[in-house]
C-alpha cells in the first residue's frame, strides 16, 4: 500500500514537473484532404523546431465545412483551419473568423503574399484569411502525342484557334486516343480552367465585388464556341459530358488524351503517379493570346475568440519561411509567397516555374455565395456548362445561368 | 373466481385494472422512450428550427413562418416534387408489373423453388448506396457494362452515354430500382398469396371462373391488405428517393432528376441553410402522412367482408 502511494506521488510529480518544464501550448489545426500530402510535413517539421505544438486532423474535402459548422456550434471548433480559399468570404460573413487585420500588416512580406488569396481573406476591408497552399490552372498537352501527330513536342498551343488545331492533329491519330478532355458535368473544375479563357480574353463571369453574374459577354460566348466545336468534331470522350470531376485528372494520365486544361497539382500527381507520361505546362491562352488561370488553394484562417492565437500565428510564420515554403512545394502546393518562389522551387521540375507564375497572376472570382453559385452540383453554373457545351439552346443556357445566379446573390444573407 | 370478484368488490376491480394498466405501460415504456428520443425529440427540434433562419455556422434568429412563406415561392422545390411524384408512379407501376408475376411464379413448390426465390430476393439485401455504386459502373459510358456491351456487339454505332440525357439516364434508374427492389415486394406479394384458401379458388375453378376471373374477383380481394402494405412502402420508399439519383445522376443530367429530399439536402448541407431545410422536411412529412392515410383508405376493408 505504502508503495503504491509512493508511486502515485512519484508519478503525479512527474507529470506536474513535465506540464511546469513545457507551459508550451498545442493548437488544434484542420486541412482538407487536399492537403494531406504536405500538411503534415510542414507540422512535422514546425513541432520539432518548436516548443508550441500542433495538432493536424485531415479532414475529408466534402465534409470539412459542415463538420467545423457543427463543431463551431458545438465550442470545439479547431483554433484555426486551411480552408479552401473560395469558402473565405462567406465563413467571414458569417462571423465565425478572427479579425487578423493588423497581424497581416505587420508581416514584412505582407506585399509578396498571392494576392488572389488576400483578395479572398478579406471581407468588408478586414482581413480573415492568408494564403496556405495554391494551385494555379494551366493547361497540359501530351508530348508524345504531339510528336506521333506531326507537332512539335516542345511548343503548346498559345490561343484558341491553336488549341482546336492541335486537339484535331491529336485526334486524327485515331483509336482511342482523343484530342481534348475537361470534366463537363463539373463546376469546380470548369470555373478552375475555363473561366481563364475568358478572363484572357477580357471578360468575367462576375463583377470584381461579387455582386453581379456577367454571363452575357462575347467572350464567354467564344469560348463556350471552341469547347462546342471540339465537342461536335468528336475530339472530346463520351464520357466527358457526364463526368463530375472523377475524371478531372485521371483522364490525361491515362496517357490518350492530347491538350487538358488542369492544375499545378497535376505536374506532382504525373511526377509520382504516371512517370511515363510525357508532357508539358502552359497558360490557359485568350482568345488571340495572351493568358490566364484561376489562383485556387486554401486560405489559413483562424476561429473566434481562440485562445491560441499566439501559436497558430508562430507556425504561420514558419510556413511562410523558406523552409516552410520548400516544404510545401516539394509535396504539392505552389509557395504562396512570390518573393521567395523562385528559390523555394529552384531544385524542383522546372515545369513548376511556369505554375508558379500563373499563380501570381491568377484570379480568383469573390462571392459569399460562391458554394451555390459555382461548386454545387446542382447550381447555375454546372447546369450552365453542361447546357452549353452539349446542349442545343446555348442562348437560353446562359440566360437562364444569368438569372439564377443574380437571384441567388440578391438572396444571400450577408451580401 | 371471477364472478365473486366483480359482485363483491367493483372498486378493486378498478384498481386491479387501472395496475395492469400501469404494468402495460412498464412494459412498453422501453419503446416508448425509444419513440421519443430517437423520434418525437428529433421531430420537435425540426420543427422549431424551420421557424428559425438557421445558417450552418453564426447565430440563428426566429423568423416564423417566413420559411414556410419562401416555400410558396421555391419554384425549383416544386419541380423537384413533381418529378419525385412522376417517379413514383413509375416506379411503383413498375415494381408491381415485375414483382406480382415473381410472385405468382414462386408461390407455389415446384423445382427449385427455393433457388428462384433467393436468387429474385438477392438483390433486396443490398444497400441502396452500394446498389448505387455498382450501377453507375455498369452504367458508366468508357469502363463500364452496357454501352462498351452494345457497341461490341454492333448494336451501336459508337458508345452511347446513357446518363447523358433525360430518358435513358431516368428508366436506367427505373431499371435499377425495379432490379434492387422488386424481390423484396415479390416476398410481400406472395405471404398475401399463400393466405389465400385453397379451397375458394377450387370452389371458383369448379364454378367455372377461368384464371382471369379468380385473380380478379379472389386472390385481389382478399390480398387488399398485402397490397395496402407494400403500397405504402413502395410509395413511402420512392417519395424519400435520393441515393440513387445522388449516387448516379448527381441530380442531372442539367438537374432534371432532382428529387425532393435531394432539394432538402442541397438547401441544408451544400447551402447551409438548416431552418430551411427543416421547413422542406416538415412540408414533405405532412404529404407523406397524407399519401398514406389516402393509400390506407381506398384499400380499407370493404363493409360485409370479414
Amino acid at each position: 500500500m505504502k508503495t503504491m502511494l509512493a508511486k502515485l506521488m512519484l508519478a503525479a510529480s512527474v507529470i506536474g514537473g513535465g506540464l511546469q518544464a513545457a507551459a508550451a501550448e498545442t493548437a488544434n489545426i484542420w486541412v482538407r484532404a487536399d492537403g494531406s500530402n504536405f500538411m503534415p510535413r510542414i507540422v512535422d517539421a514546425f513541432n520539432k523546431a518548436h516548443r508550441d505544438q500542433i495538432k493536424l486532423d485531415i479532414i475529408p474535402n466534402a465534409e470539412i465545412i459542415p463538420k467545423y459548422g457543427a463543431a463551431a456550434a458545438g465550442g470545439t471548433a479547431p483554433d484555426a483551419l486551411s480552408l479552401d480559399l473560395i469558402y473565405t468570404p462567406s465563413f467571414a460573413a458569417a462571423g465565425q473568423l478572427e479579425d487578423i487585420t493588423d497581424w497581416a500588416k505587420s508581416l514584412p512580406y505582407f506585399s509578396s503574399l498571392s494576392p488572389a488569396h488576400v483578395k479572398t481573406g478579406t471581407y468588408k476591408d478586414r482581413i480573415y484569411g492568408l494564403p496556405f497552399s495554391a494551385d494555379a490552372s494551366v493547361l497540359i498537352w501530351n508530348k508524345k502525342l504531339f510528336k506521333q501527330a506531326g507537332l512539335d513536342p516542345e511548343k503548346g498551343p498559345t490561343n484558341w484557334a491553336e488549341i482546336e488545331a492541335d486537339a484535331e492533329k491529336v485526334n486524327a491519330l485515331g483509336g482511342d486516343i482523343k484530342g481534348f478532355y475537361f470534366s463537363g458535368n463539373c463546376g469546380g473544375c470548369n470555373i478552375f480552367t475555363f473561366t481563364p479563357l475568358i478572363w484572357a480574353s477580357g471578360g468575367d463571369i462576375l463583377s470584381e465585388d461579387g455582386s453581379k453574374a456577367t454571363l452575357d459577354s462575347p467572350q464567354l460566348r467564344g469560348a463556350i464556341d471552341l469547347y462546342r466545336s471540339m465537342v461536335k468534331k468528336g475530339l472530346v470522350p463520351e464520357g466527358a459530358q457526364t463526368d463530375t470531376g472523377a475524371n478531372f485528372f485521371a483522364a490525361f494520365a491515362g496517357g490518350k488524351i492530347g491538350l487538358s486544361p488542369s492544375g499545378a497539382f497535376a505536374i506532382g500527381a504525373l511526377n509520382t503517379q504516371y512517370p511515363d507520361v510525357d508532357y508539358g505546362i502552359t497558360f490557359l491562352p485568350g482568345k488571340d493570346g495572351g493568358w490566364s488561370s484561376f489562383a485556387g488553394g486554401d486560405n489559413f484562417v483562424v476561429t473566434k475568440g481562440t485562445k491560441k492565437i499566439a501559436v497558430v500565428k508562430e507556425f504561420l510564420d514558419f510556413a511562410y519561411s523558406l523552409e516552410g515554403q520548400t516544404i510545401l512545394a516539394k509535396y504539392g502546393s505552389l509557395p504562396v509567397r512570390n518573393d521567395i518562389a523562385k528559390d523555394a522551387l529552384k531544385d524542383l521540375d522546372p515545369r513548376y516555374q511556369v505554375a508558379a507564375e500563373a499563380m501570381a497572376k491568377g484570379r480568383t472570382p469573390y462571392s459569399v455565395v460562391f458554394n451555390d453559385l459555382i461548386n454545387s452540383a446542382n447550381g447555375p453554373w454546372t447546369q450552365m456548362i453542361n447546357e452549353v457545351f452539349f446542349g442545343d439552346d446555348v442562348d437560353g443556357a446562359i440566360k437562364n445561368a444569368q438569372e439564377t445566379m443574380q437571384s441567388i446573390i440578391d438572396q444571400a444573407p450577408n451580401k | 373466481m371471477a364472478s365473486i370478484a366483480v359482485t363483491s368488490a367493483p372498486a378493486r376491480t378498478r384498481t386491479a385494472t387501472s395496475l395492469r394498466q400501469w404494468i402495460g405501460l412498464l412494459y412498453v415504456l422501453p419503446a416508448v422512450a425509444f419513440v421519443v428520443v430517437f423520434f418525437v425529440v428529433p421531430l420537435g427540434m425540426t420543427a422549431w428550427m424551420s421557424l428559425n433562419n438557421w445558417p450552418l455556422m453564426g447565430e440563428h434568429s426566429f423568423v416564423g413562418l417566413d420559411n414556410y412563406v419562401a416555400i410558396l415561392r421555391d419554384t425549383r422545390f416544386w419541380n423537384a416534387l413533381k418529378f419525385t411524384f412522376y417517379y413514383t408512379v413509375v416506379v411503383t407501376i413498375a415494381i408491381f408489373a415485375v414483382a406480382f408475376p415473381l410472385a405468382i411464379f414462386i408461390e407455389r413448390p415446384r423445382p427449385l423453388t427455393n433457388l428462384y426465390r433467393t436468387a429474385f430476393f438477392m438483390p433486396a439485401v443490398v444497400g441502396f448506396a452500394s446498389a448505387s455504386l455498382l450501377w453507375s459502373w455498369l452504367l458508366n459510358v468508357d469502363s463500364g457494362l452496357f454501352s462498351p456491351a452494345a457497341y461490341d456487339l454492333g448494336l451501336t454505332a459508337k458508345k452511347v452515354n446513357l446518363l447523358a440525357t433525360f430518358q435513358p439516364a431516368f428508366w436506367s434508374i427505373i431499371a435499377m430500382v425495379v432490379w434492387k427492389v422488386a424481390g423484396f415486394t415479390m416476398i410481400i406479394l406472395m405471404t398475401g398469396l399463400q393466405s389465400i384458401p385453397q379451397d375458394l379458388q377450387e370452389a371458383a375453378v369448379i364454378d367455372g371462373a377461368g384464371p382471369f376471373a379468380r385473380f380478379r374477383a379472389i386472390t385481389l380481394p382478399l390480398m387488399r391488405r398485402t397490397l395496402a402494405l407494400a403500397l405504402i412502402l413502395s410509395v413511402a420508399g420512392s417519395i424519400l428517393a435520393f441515393d440513387q439519383f445522388y449516387i448516379i445522376l448527381r441530380g442531372g443530367p442539367r438537374n432534371q432528376t432532382l428529387t425532393a429530399v435531394y432539394w432538402i439536402f442541397n438547401q441544408s448541407f451544400v447551402s447551409f441553410k438548416l431552418g430551411y431545410g427543416a421547413a422542406l422536411s416538415m412540408v414533405l412529412l405532412v404529404i407523406l402522412v397524407a399519401l398514406s392515410l389516402i393509400q390506407l383508405w381506398l384499400l380499407r376493408k370493404p363493409e360485409g367482408l370479414d
